[in-house]
């Protein structure tokens, strides 16, 4: 997959925070339509548990693991800082083992939602390895990118509302921890070429990792 | 096939070992370490329950702590309250908003034959709902 922008004309225009209103995703349609012959997919949610996405998802795949990164971010869980130097270190090991066992290569989509916003940048190479490894070939890691003009919103959950709407829950007051990443920050963690950005008017670039 | 009766309850102070298969819908509030296999009743995980089990259940509702693999005929739910480590296989899942939840979801799907109706909508970008 070359490396690939499309701009989604939205009726709507950027919102502080993000919009409480559904938003129609070009990436999950772009996402679906490419799978549309893999028969029950495999997926990753890394989202905190929501009911309706797991509903969706559920209807479509043939297994979903769960596995909630957003949640100990969201909430900055002391359980994986270690701050007893001056520096805090965010413990990255300990972080991963909130994934659960996975094969590799096994995973036709993983949700990522806003992760790679709030992980901590020095923990960002061995996520998107870790994430990468577990896809087949051809399989897609879709994750949400803040744009520069939306400050907050790290605190925003992200449900569907079908496989191509999505709906948000959440204050939306809560400041995104680490400056934008770009997507050319992003295209240097994975083979070239696989890296396919939608931009949209919400506030978010919607990103699709191709393995 | 739920039974009429009272559930057996095993209570909050009980620590248990071991196999436990029968024919009753169960209550565990205390701890259990081993397998549970009641294929036709349900298994409710109290609040203060916590398995380390292998369950096999037609039903199984989770409000306390399950560390382990659970397979449910009809319907798996784990409630707000309810801390789920294991893979679940089941007809029907329904996981609480707020609940903690780690492992993988198989539904067992009686009819193999919706997939090309879902695969037809999905790639159309249209809802299932």
């Amino acid at each position: 997959m070359s490396p690939t922008t499309v701009r989604q004309q939205d009726a709507t225009g950027p919102k502080r925070g993000g919009s409480a209103s559904p938003l129609s995703s070009p990436a999950l349609e772009w996402l679906w339509q490419y799978h549309r012959d893999v028969r029950r997919p495999h997926l990753v949610d890394c989202g905190v548990v929501r009911t309706a996405t797991m509903d969706i998802l559920l209807r479509r795949c043939g297994k979903l693991y769960v596995a909630d990164l957003l949640s100990p971010l969201q909430s900055d869980d002391p359980k994986y800082w270690d701050r007893s130097g001056k520096v805090p270190v965010f413990l990255i090991e300990d972080f991963l083992t909130r994934v659960p066992p996975i094969p590799s290569g096994s995973i036709a989509a993983a949700f990522c939602w806003h992760l790679f916003d709030l992980i901590p940048r020095d923990g960002l190479p061995k996520i998107v390895d870790l994430l990468f490894s577990l896809l087949q070939p051809g399989g897609l890691i879709f994750c949400l990118l803040r744009e520069p003009y939306l400050p907050t919103g790290a605190d925003t959950d992200f449900r569907f509302e079908n496989l191509t709407t999505l709906g948000t829950v959440g204050q939306a007051n809560r400041h995104f921890p680490y400056p934008v990443l770009t997507t050319r920050e992003l295209e240097k963690l994975v083979p070239a070429g696989s890296v396919k950005t939608f931009l949209t008017r919400s506030g978010r670039r919607e990103v699709l990792v191709m393995k | 096939m739920s039974t009429n009766q009272n559930p057996t309850l095993l209570g909050r102070s009980l620590v248990l070992k071991g196999d436990l298969s029968g024919n009753e819908d169960l209550v565990i509030e205390g701890q259990f370490d081993g397998n549970i296999n009641i294929q036709d009743h349900c298994l409710t995980v109290g609040a203060h329950g916590q398995l380390k089990a292998e369950v096999h259940a037609r039903q199984v509702v989770v409000l306390g702590s399950v560390n382990g693999n659970i397979t449910a005929r009809d319907k798996v739910e784990i409630r707000k309250t309810g801390h789920v480590l294991g893979d679940l296989v089941a007809a029907g899942i329904a996981i609480e908003d707020g609940a903690y939840f780690k492992g993988s979801i198989e539904i067992l799907r009686e009819d193999a034959a919706e997939a090309p109706q879902a695969l037809a909508s999905s790639s159309a970008g249209l809802s299932h709902e």
